[in-house]
C-alpha cells in the first residue's frame, strides 16, 4: 500500500512540475491582450495551419509506420537491425539538424529536380508536413512496433493454419489486437507534430499567414522581445494540444495508460 | 531495497553532475554576453582574445537580437547586451535593461542585396527583385533587424505596384540574420536583402550587389552596452572598452565591417545612422 502511495506521489510530482510551469506563465499574462491575440486573423491562421499540418503528417506517418512496424516485428530480413536503429535518428539528431538536412537535400541536384518537377517543399506548406513527418515517422514506427511485439506470433500462425493469407491474418488478427497501441502511437505522433518547431522553421521559414505555425509564432514573438504575446500563444498551444488529446481520450473512453 | 536503489541513484546522479560540470571554474571570474547573430564570426574571435588576455571566462549566448534580449529579461542575468543593430538597443535602453551611458558603437553595417556566387540571375539592383519568377527572401522584420532594414528600403523605393510584385516574389521570411545568408548559400532563393558583409562571411557561395546610395535609408551599427542585470559592472565595462579597441576593430575589419561612419559613407554615401524603424503592420500581419 505504501509503495502504491509513493508511486501516486511521483505521478502528482510530475503533474505539479508541468502545472507549475503553466501557472508561472500567469506572471506575464495580460487578459486584454488574450482576446485580441486569440481572435486575431494571424493567430487563427497559425492555429488552423498547425492543426491541419500535424493531422496530415500524423496520417502519413501512420501509413508508413504500420507496415514498417509489422515488418520489423514479424519478419526477418537482411538489414533489419540497421533499419531498426535508423528509426531512432529523429531522437538522436535534433529537429533543427533534421531541418538542415532537408534544406541541404533540396539544394542538391536531386532535391532541386524534385522541387522543380514535383512539389515545392522549401518555404511552403508541404515543407511543414515534411518536417513534421520526418521528425515523427521513426517514433510512430517504434511505438507501433512495441505494440505489435506484445502480440504473440502464434495467433497469426493459427490463422494461417486455418487458411488465412498473410494479409488477411494481418488485417483480422494483428491489426485489431494492436489497435489500442496504434491509437496511442497516433496520439503521441500528433502531439509531437503539433509542437514541432526546429525542423519546421528551418525548412518552411517563418512568414505570417503562410508558414507560421503556433510554435513558430511563439518563437517570433520572443524574437521581438514581446513576452506578453509569447505567453498568450503558449496558452493557445497548450489549450489546443491538451484539449484535443484529452478530448480524444475521453472519446475513446479510456484513461491515459489504461490501454487494456 | 528501495533505500538502496535511491542511494545508488543519488550517487550516480552526483557523479554525472561532477563529470558534466567544470568545478574548477566555479571560482573563476565570468562574464555572460547576449549577442546578436549579426556579428557572430568576429565576436567569437574577440571573446577568445579577451579570455586569453585577461583569464576571465566569457560565456556567450548568440541569437536574434530580440530573442537574446528576451532571454536576458526573463533570466534576469547577463553582463553585456551586444545586439546586431541599434533597433533592439533602443528598446533595451527605453525599458531600462542596459545602462545608456555605457553604450558604444562597435562597427557599422550597410544593407545590400546578396545573391548566389556568379550572380546567375544577373541581378544589378533593387528593381530586378520585382522581375517575374524571381525568388527572394528577407529576414523576418518582426524580430530580425536586417529584415526591418529591408522593409524600410522597399517601402521607400518601390511604387505600390512594385511592392506588390516584390511581395509576390518573396518565398518566405528567414528567422535570423545567419539564415538569411544560408538560404542564398544553399541556392534556395535568387536574392536576399541582407548586409554587405554577408559576402565575406561566405565568400565561396555568396556575393554582394550594392544598393544605390539613394535607395539606402539608414546605415546600421552594432552597439554594445552593459546590462542592468550585471553584478560585475566594472568588468563588463572593461569588456566594452576592449571591444571598441583598435585590436578588436581589426578583427571586424577582417570581415569587412565598416569601422567608422566615414568608411560606411565612403561605400554608400552620407546617410542617417542607426535609430529605429516601425515596420508597417502589412509586413507582420499583426
Amino acid at each position: 500500500m505504501r509503495f502504491k502511495r509513493l508511486c501516486i506521489m511521483f505521478a502528482f510530482c510530475s503533474f505539479f512540475l508541468y502545472a507549475g510551469l503553466i501557472v508561472s506563465l500567469a506572471y506575464f499574462f495580460r487578459g486584454s491582450l488574450f482576446a485580441e491575440t486569440l481572435f486575431n486573423e494571424r493567430t487563427f491562421y497559425s492555429m488552423r495551419l498547425s492543426v491541419s499540418a500535424a493531422t496530415i503528417a500524423t496520417l502519413i506517418s501512420l501509413c508508413i509506420a504500420i507496415p514498417s512496424a509489422y515488418a520489423l516485428s514479424r519478419c526477418h530480413f537482411p538489414g533489419k537491425g540497421i533499419i531498426d536503429t535508423m528509426l531512432e535518428l529523429p531522437m538522436i539528431v535534433s529537429p533543427a539538424a533534421l531541418g538542415a538536412m532537408l534544406l541541404i537535400f533540396f539544394s542538391n541536384p536531386a532535391g532541386s529536380w524534385l522541387q522543380q518537377h514535383g512539389v515545392q517543399f522549401v518555404f511552403a506548406f508541404p515543407g511543414i508536413i515534411l518536417a513534421q513527418f520526418i521528425t515523427t515517422a521513426g517514433i510512430a514506427t517504434r511505438l507501433i512496433k512495441a505494440a505489435m511485439d506484445e502480440i504473440p506470433g502464434k495467433y497469426e500462425d493459427v490463422a494461417s493454419s486455418l487458411g488465412a493469407s498473410p494479409l488477411k491474418s494481418f488485417l483480422t488478427v494483428t491489426l485489431p489486437l494492436s489497435k489500442r497501441g496504434i491509437i496511442a502511437g497516433a496520439i503521441l505522433t500528433w502531439a509531437k507534430a503539433l509542437g514541432e518547431f526546429g525542423a519546421t522553421i528551418t525548412i518552411a521559414g517563418s512568414m505570417a499567414m503562410k508558414t507560421e505555425t503556433i510554435p513558430i509564432a511563439i518563437f517570433m514573438s520572443l524574437s521581438n522581445a514581446d513576452i506578453e504575446r509569447t505567453v498568450i500563444l503558449i496558452f493557445i498551444l497548450i489549450g489546443i494540444g491538451i484539449g484535443v488529446l484529452y478530448g480524444t481520450r475521453l472519446l475513446l473512453g479510456r484513461m491515459p495508460y489504461d490501454w487494456k | 531495497m528501495v533505500f538502496r536503489l535511491f542511494f545508488t541513484c543519488t550517487i550516480f546522479l552526483t557523479a554525472m553532475f561532477f563529470i558534466a560540470t567544470d568545478v574548477r571554474s566555479e571560482n573563476e571570474e565570468r562574464l555572460l554576453l547576449f549577442v546578436g547573430a549579426a556579428s557572430k564570426p568576429p565576436a567569437e574571435e574577440a571573446v577568445k582574445l579577451f579570455e586569453k588576455k585577461t583569464g576571465v571566462r566569457v560565456e556567450v549566448i548568440f541569437g536574434g537580437s530580440g530573442y537574446v534580449l528576451s532571454q536576458m529579461i526573463l533570466a534576469k542575468k547577463g553582463d553585456i547586451y551586444f545586439p546586431g543593430s541599434s533597433d533592439y538597443m533602443e528598446k533595451a535602453k527605453r525599458e531600462g535593461y542596459v545602462y545608456p551611458e555605457t553604450e558604444r558603437i562597435v562597427v557599422y553595417l550597410v544593407p545590400a542585396i546578396n545573391v548566389q556566387k556568379g550572380n546567375p540571375k544577373h541581378i544589378k539592383g533593387l528593381e530586378d527583385l520585382v522581375r517575374p519568377g524571381m525568388k527572394v527572401a528577407i529576414a523576418n522584420p518582426e524580430g530580425v533587424c536586417v529584415g526591418a532594414y529591408a522593409v524600410e528600403i522597399i517601402e521607400k523605393n518601390f511604387t505600390k505596384k512594385q511592392k506588390k510584385d516584390f511581395k509576390k516574389n518573396i518565398v518566405n521570411y528567414t528567422e535570423s540574420c545567419a539564415k538569411t545568408l544560408t538560404v542564398v548559400s544553399l541556392k534556395q532563393v535568387d536574392a536576399v536583402i541582407g548586409w554587405s558583409v554577408f559576402q565575406h562571411w561566405n565568400p565561396e557561395t555568396v556575393e554582394t550587389i550594392p544598393l544605390k546610395s539613394n535607395e539606402v535609408v539608414r546605415v546600421g551599427y552594432i552597439p554594445i552596452a552593459v546590462s542592468t542585470f550585471t553584478q560585475k559592472k566594472v568588468l563588463a565595462e572593461q569588456f566594452v572598452d576592449f571591444i571598441i579597441s583598435e585590436e578588436v576593430r581589426s578583427i571586424y575589419k577582417k570581415y569587412q565591417y565598416f569601422s567608422s561612419e566615414q568608411e560606411a559613407f565612403a561605400w554608400i554615401g552620407q546617410k542617417p545612422v542607426g535609430g529605429e524603424y516601425a515596420v508597417p503592420a502589412e509586413w507582420t500581419m499583426k
